[in-house]
């Protein structure tokens, strides 16, 4: 390790210039994105510009969050080692097989949650997939990626194209329309089963209720819901109630979707793009346990993979942990019930000390 | 209990589990157990030591976790890690100077204690600390600790060069400032002691 | 017809033991509690407060009592997992009568009452009302152990009534009423908080008493020094100021020899041993010859541990001894109980603040039961059954002629070998599991073979249950109400937490719906336990253990209240002898010489190794409760064969080998535990299993002359490496006896 002269884990260079760099640099590229995608700002909707800047402004805060977070030791050592690891030419077509498999299970599925609690699943699959959904529709149809137009020849079919390119048409009176044009009301009201099956998760359970702050718990909750019901109500007023309000109501909505988009990239949200950075530990772990294994200098049990180890204790260095023992030992070589079993002794033998001075 | 601190002493341990046992009936962790209980060498003797999390001024577990998953609160608990965060990689388990978190297999996350925030948040004792039966676990005011220990509390370690302070305290002889480990011992390396204290054949050796 | 109807492993699969792991609706459930019912633990005489979580008359969880002041919240495992016994699916919900070849079935509450009197008249008629026994328990209520005895006497008319604190408490209790003339702990246990020395003798008070520890750690936080004598270096031993390994059997030799070194070296109030004792010149005559090199030798311990002894013993101006069954469980358990208080009436510290001794009670209600007529020489109150004043004032109470009280009957282990014998050949018992607590099971297990009809009250089917022709459904603990009485003689309150599960009556009713149909109805005509106590109170009136000045609502407003309680007005007796007022006619403590003499079966070169049993922390008594309960079964499994390093090298065993440990009795196969906390001349094996784990197997069925009391602690085995066994026994779960 001592040859070891450069640390991937230390990041050299200002935090704020890098993270900066990085926010301009995503929001550029969304800009970039915004242009080309919607063909000069040909297809651009000019009702929907709110929308757009919101996004530009969370684009840079996420591309700034994003890379302060990279920053930091830890997660920098994993960012690059899952990397390293990932693109190993022995093991690529590997790793692409267990990527799709984790996508599948973490990510669609979500099967991991369901592990901690049903109701928490419930509750998260469809804020999840109902944000998704929403999110998949809303973005591009506010960058102009994506419109739809009435054909020349006949009213009743719609055609759809995305960066100015037909993909598809369907007749106006289909179960395809109708799902298209209201997948944003599907979506709302997936989220708000998610809505109210979390808060009513956190409503009844003891624990949940004791480490729960508001800011952080339940804020993303308030927000998704008034995105939701705001949106709904948009569709009720123009399908039931003549366009009552509509005016109001829709910029109603927009502010709900700016103060979340804001809200992005610093609250629970952020952990939406946190998530999938970190399939790397999978991989990681995997090469791992395959790897050499580091044995404890205590008790000699194997605990962890040396990899591992020899990791934490770049981790350590770049964040100035010292825990070089005496006689050439280090801390990080003995295993964690070596640990609390060594701790106890000395306590112990402190007393025993004293007693046999008495 | 107002101002109550939690204070450890490592050497009453009776090896009962109670704490165990207790802390898996605490709503924060419903069913499983947060406490480490530690047969230190049954062969050799019948000492064991709980330890709980020992909730660390700047934790290094929240250091070394990439995920920004483990956080303190105002009043210094350092919680389990949250679960939309923990990407169950395994840095605190393996970074924790007193071996605490725990990394549960069955939900890819850690799990650590928390000093039953359900209840030490609104002025209960935690649960291992409530049913400890020897001392080796309270939770008091530090006054309290004062009048009835014939030791000191003191919240200070050091491993290898890191000094580490510690909302939890430690009971130690009186002059002892900080708990400091330089070496690991394999077994009692202290010279003033005898080899094998609790070798009931030796002590028969004259008999 | 007390064979087992079947396979075991049959019985087994229906009826348990299985392991109860997740309260009613799960942990992950969120738990709005209906109630919080603030009650005690039933396991162990100490009788922590608890409290029990209540969610639709079912118990869902536990709370911590911090209140009650005996134990402040503090508990051991078992405390705390109790109330996985509730809603278990090992629970009896309906009678069962045995079917031969099937095992048992489901009868209704009508039939299987009237087959247990019809089968009661049918053996008394014929062999004599003595020949149908009854078997109780010291895990009961005072109501409860007090019907059982009225019910014994007045419905069966049987003298053989015995409980299973004969292997418990007896020996303490005949050593405390010959030498201070009552039967109870001298003090209240804050009292050991301000003893400047404590000795503790033959009590594993970190596994057996564990609320115990906190008050001897406040003791030493103090100053206090500690002394401990175990063959075994307990938890508590581990950093005790003296710890003497003494021979199973040897502790005489360290009590006397204490006594010497403190005679001579003038560590004894001699005005206080004039004042308040007699007999004391007999016992130093008895001592001289115990010098610490003579005592060290029956000790088995270098005698510099036994001056020492002396010395932080001595000199001490406050002290407090306990003891427990490592002293008790011999067929000199008495003589080694009037041993440890001969030092303590010799130091004349007792009777005052932080002076005075303490005998340990196993069993929930091990001070109680005994108190209220389980056991076969005595009446409620504490009264002697061959007294005619004690006999006249009960059958008074009873509204019985006097003449038709019987008179003492057989102790529990004569009573079995009276079984074996075919001179008593019907039982009923309740709160026993003598199949796995009785010494010589193998013996006893032919005993209950020979049985012409034996009924049983559980709420589960026991080890011994599955030899009775009709098992009652009983209730636990918590689904009843009363008092019992806990190891300081305080008598505390326990509060209904649910009613039984359909199908299962509260035993009380059980037991009074028997005496109605043998013609007994109205001696047994109560509405509930409350009723039973106040004639509880009045039938111990004028007795040693006086409860007439106690109701309910003054136990549980005074958090308790220890006896004797004479008067309404009376605030209760937590400390006794105070002001050297002991309880014999002549007011004063009795000092009785007594010398050492071997165990019954010393180790000779067939069987050349000393057996010791006892308890780990994990489990109670014969373990019918705690086998079932998953978390407590995770911690102890299995039993174990404990046996020092030079021990193992020489029989070439070492650590976690299977182990075939023999006596002249039985065997049993267990793993082995290489640790050099243990003399390496005994070796411990814990008893709370059945069948080919149990230690039972192999122990001694000699008895103390005086209290009958078994002699667990000490017998003769060999020890040798042996394979994994794979018989139908092994293969069971280790809950139910099996071996992994």
């Amino acid at each position: 390790m001592k040859k070891d002269i450069r640390n991937i884990a230390r990041a050299s260079g200002s935090d704020t210039m890098h993270a900066t760099t990085w926010g301009l640099l995503a929001t550029a590229a969304l800009i970039g994105g915004i242009l080309v995608g919607s063909r000069g700002l040909r297809y651009f909707d000019p009702a929907l510009v709110s929308y757009a800047g919101a996004t530009l402004f969370a684009a840079f805060g996420l591309g700034y969050r994003f890379s302060m977070w990279l920053r930091r030791p830890p997660t920098r050592l994993y960012w690059f080692r899952g990397w390293e690891i990932f693109l190993q030419p022995h093991r690529f077509f590997g790793n692409l097989a267990h990527l799709f498999e984790i996508v599948w299970s973490n990510i669609v599925l979500q099967r991991f949650i369901g592990r901690r609690s049903r109701m928490r699943w419930t509750a998260h699959w469809f804020l999840a997939w109902g944000c998704l959904m929403a999110a998949a529709i809303t973005f591009p149809l506010s960058f102009g990626w994506l419109h739809f137009e009435t054909l020349r020849s006949s009213q009743q079919i719609y055609r759809a194209f995305l960066f100015g390119i037909p993909i598809v048409q369907f007749p106006v009176h289909s179960i395809v329309a109708e799902l298209m044009f209201n997948a944003l009301d599907i979506a709302a009201v997936m989220v708000l089963i998610g809505v109210f099956a979390a808060l009513w998760r956190r409503g009844r359970d003891h624990g949940a209720m004791a480490v729960q702050q508001f800011a952080d718990d339940l804020m993303p909750l308030i927000l998704l819901f008034a995105i939701s019901i705001t949106g709904l109500f948009l569709t009720a007023s123009t399908h039931l109630m003549q366009g009552l309000h509509y005016t109001f109501l829709s910029q109603l909505h927009a502010i709900t979707v700016i103060i979340t988009l804001l809200y992005l990239p610093f609250g629970k949200f952020f952990h939406i793009f946190q998530r999938p950075a970190q399939l790397g530990v999978d991989f990681y772990k995997r090469a791992g346990v395959e790897g050499e294994q580091a044995v404890c200098i205590r008790c000699g049990s194997m605990y962890g993979s040396r990899m591992h180890m020899d990791d934490l204790k770049r981790v350590q260095a770049a964040l100035n942990i010292n825990y070089q023992l005496a006689n050439d030992t280090h801390y990080q070589d003995v295993c964690p019930p070596c640990r609390r079993k060594n701790l106890a002794l000395i306590q112990d033998n402190m007393w025993k000390s004293t007693a046999s001075e008495s | 209990m107002k101002n109550a601190e939690f204070f450890i002493d490592y050497s009453r341990c009776i090896g009962c589990e109670a704490c165990v046992q207790a802390c898996g009936e605490c709503d924060t962790h419903r069913g499983v157990s947060m406490i480490h209980l530690e047969t230190i060498a049954r062969r050799e003797s019948v000492q064991t030591a709980p330890q709980i999390c020992m909730h660390c001024e700047d934790p290094i577990c929240a250091q070394v976790c990439p995920a920004d998953a483990i956080k303190k609160t105002p009043d210094g608990v350092v919680q389990s890690s949250l679960k939309p965060r923990c990407i169950g990689c395994s840095n605190c388990v393996m970074s924790c100077p007193f071996g605490v978190p725990k990394y549960q297999i069955d939900i890819d996350q850690m799990m650590k204690c928390d000093m039953c925030y359900d209840r030490s948040s609104v002025g209960k004792k935690p649960m291992c600390a409530t049913v400890c039966p020897s001392g080796a676990l309270t939770y008091t005011t530090m006054q309290d600790i004062q009048r009835t220990r014939r030791g000191i509390p003191i919240n200070e370690w050091k491993f290898g060069g890191e000094v580490v302070h510690t909302k939890v305290y430690v009971m130690v002889p009186p002059e002892v400032e900080r708990v400091d480990i330089n070496l690991v011992q394999i077994a009692n390396t202290d010279a003033a002691l005898p080899r094998d204290p609790y070798d009931v054949a030796l002590m028969l050796e004259n008999a | 017809m007390a064979k087992l109807p079947t396979d075991i492993s049959d019985l087994v699969k229906q009826f348990g033991p299985s392991l109860h792991r997740v309260p009613p609706g799960g942990w992950a459930d969120t738990r709005e509690d209906d109630k919080l019912v603030k009650t005690h633990c039933c396991f162990c005489g100490q009788q922590c407060g608890i409290q029990l979580r209540v969610q639709n008359n079912k118990v869902v969880g536990f709370e911590p009592w911090e209140d009650w002041p005996f134990n402040r919240g503090k508990l051991c495992p078992k405390g705390i997992k109790r109330y996985m016994q509730d809603e278990h699916p090992d629970r009896l919900k309906s009678p069962l009568a045995r079917v031969e070849g099937k095992g048992f079935e489901p009868i209704g509450w009508d039939a299987a009452l009237d087959r247990v009197v019809s089968e009661i008249k049918r053996i008394q008629e014929r062999y004599g009302k003595d020949s149908f026994a009854f078997l109780t328990g010291a895990s009961l209520t005072n109501e409860k152990a007090y019907l059982m005895g009225k019910f014994a006497r007045v419905a069966l008319q049987t003298a053989n009534i015995d409980y299973n604190g004969r292997l418990c408490m007896v020996s303490s209790a005949t050593a405390s009423k010959k030498v201070f003339g009552i039967d109870r702990s001298g003090n209240p246990w804050s009292d050991i908080v301000a003893a400047d020395v404590i000795l503790v003798a033959g009590a594993n008070i970190s596994e057996c008493a564990p609320i115990t520890t906190d008050y001897i750690w406040r003791a030493r936080d103090r100053g206090a020094k500690l002394i401990v004598t175990d063959p075994r270096m307990t938890p508590i031993a581990r950093n005790a100021d003296l710890y003497i390994p003494v021979r199973p059997g040897g502790d005489i030799g360290v009590f006397n020899g204490m006594l010497h070194v403190m005679i001579k070296r003038g560590w004894i109030d001699r005005e206080y041993i004039a004042q308040h004792t007699t007999g004391f010149e007999e016992v130093a005559r008895a001592v001289e010859k115990y010098t610490p090199e003579f005592a060290a030798k029956i000790a088995g311990v270098p005698s510099e541990m036994i001056i020492r002894a002396a010395e932080l013993f001595g000199p001490a101006k406050t002290s407090f001894v306990l003891h427990a069954k490592g002293i008790e469980h011999h067929s000199k358990g008495v003589e080694n109980c009037i041993a440890v208080m001969s030092l303590v009436l010799a130091s004349g510290r007792l009777g005052r603040e932080g002076c005075g001794y303490a005998m340990i009670t196993g069993q929930g209600n091990g001070q109680g039961a005994r108190e209220q007529g389980g056991k076969c020489d005595q009446l409620p109150g504490n009264r002697d059954i061959s007294n005619p004043e004690h006999r006249k004032y009960i059958a008074g109470v009873w509204g019985v002629p006097e003449e038709s009280l019987p008179q003492k009957g057989l102790s529990a282990i004569p009573l079995v070998e009276a079984i074996h014998e075919g001179r008593i050949k019907g039982l009923i018992s309740i709160c026993f599991n003598p199949v796995v607590s009785l010494p010589d099971a193998n013996f006893t297990r032919e005993a209950f073979d020979k049985l012409e009809f034996y009924t049983n009250i559980d709420f589960f089917l026991s080890e011994t249950s599955r030899y009775a022709d009709i098992v009652l459904a009983g209730s636990l603990m918590e689904e009843d109400e009363g008092t019992t009485t806990n190891t300081e003689g305080r008598v505390i309150r326990h509060r209904k937490v649910v009613s039984p599960p359909e199908g299962a009556w509260e035993d009380w009713k059980i037991i009074c719906e028997i005496a109605r149909r043998l013609g007994h109805g109205d001696k047994f005509n109560y509405s509930g336990p409350r009723e039973i106590f106040d004639e509880l109170r009045v039938a111990s009136k004028g007795g040693v253990s006086d409860y007439f000045g106690m109701t309910w609502d003054k136990i549980e407003k005074n958090n308790g209240i220890c006896w004797p309680c004479p008067t309404l007005d009376h605030p209760g007796t937590p400390r006794l002898y105070e002001g050297g007022k002991f309880g014999h006619p002549d007011g004063k403590a009795h000092f009785i010489p007594v010398e050492w003499r071997p165990s019954a079966e010393m180790p000779d070169a067939e069987y050349p190794i000393i057996l010791t049993t006892g308890r780990v922390v994990a489990h109670f008594l014969s373990g019918t409760q705690t086998r079932r309960i998953g978390a407590l079964m995770d911690q102890a499994p299995e039993p174990f064969c404990e046996l020092h390093p030079v021990l193992a090298e020489k029989l070439g065993i070492i650590d976690d080998d299977y182990v075939k440990v023999e006596s002249r009795r039985g065997s049993v196969v267990v793993h082995a535990r290489v640790v050099k906390t243990i003399r390496p001349d005994t070796v411990f094996i814990p008893y709370h299993w059945p069948l080919d784990r149990s230690a039972n197997n192999l122990t001694i069925r000699a008895l103390d002359p005086q209290s009958l009391i078994p002699e667990y602690k000490v017998c003769a085995v060999r020890v040798f490496k042996t394979d994994a066994p794979d018989d139908a026994i092994a293969s069971l779960e280790v809950q139910a006896g099996g071996i992994r």
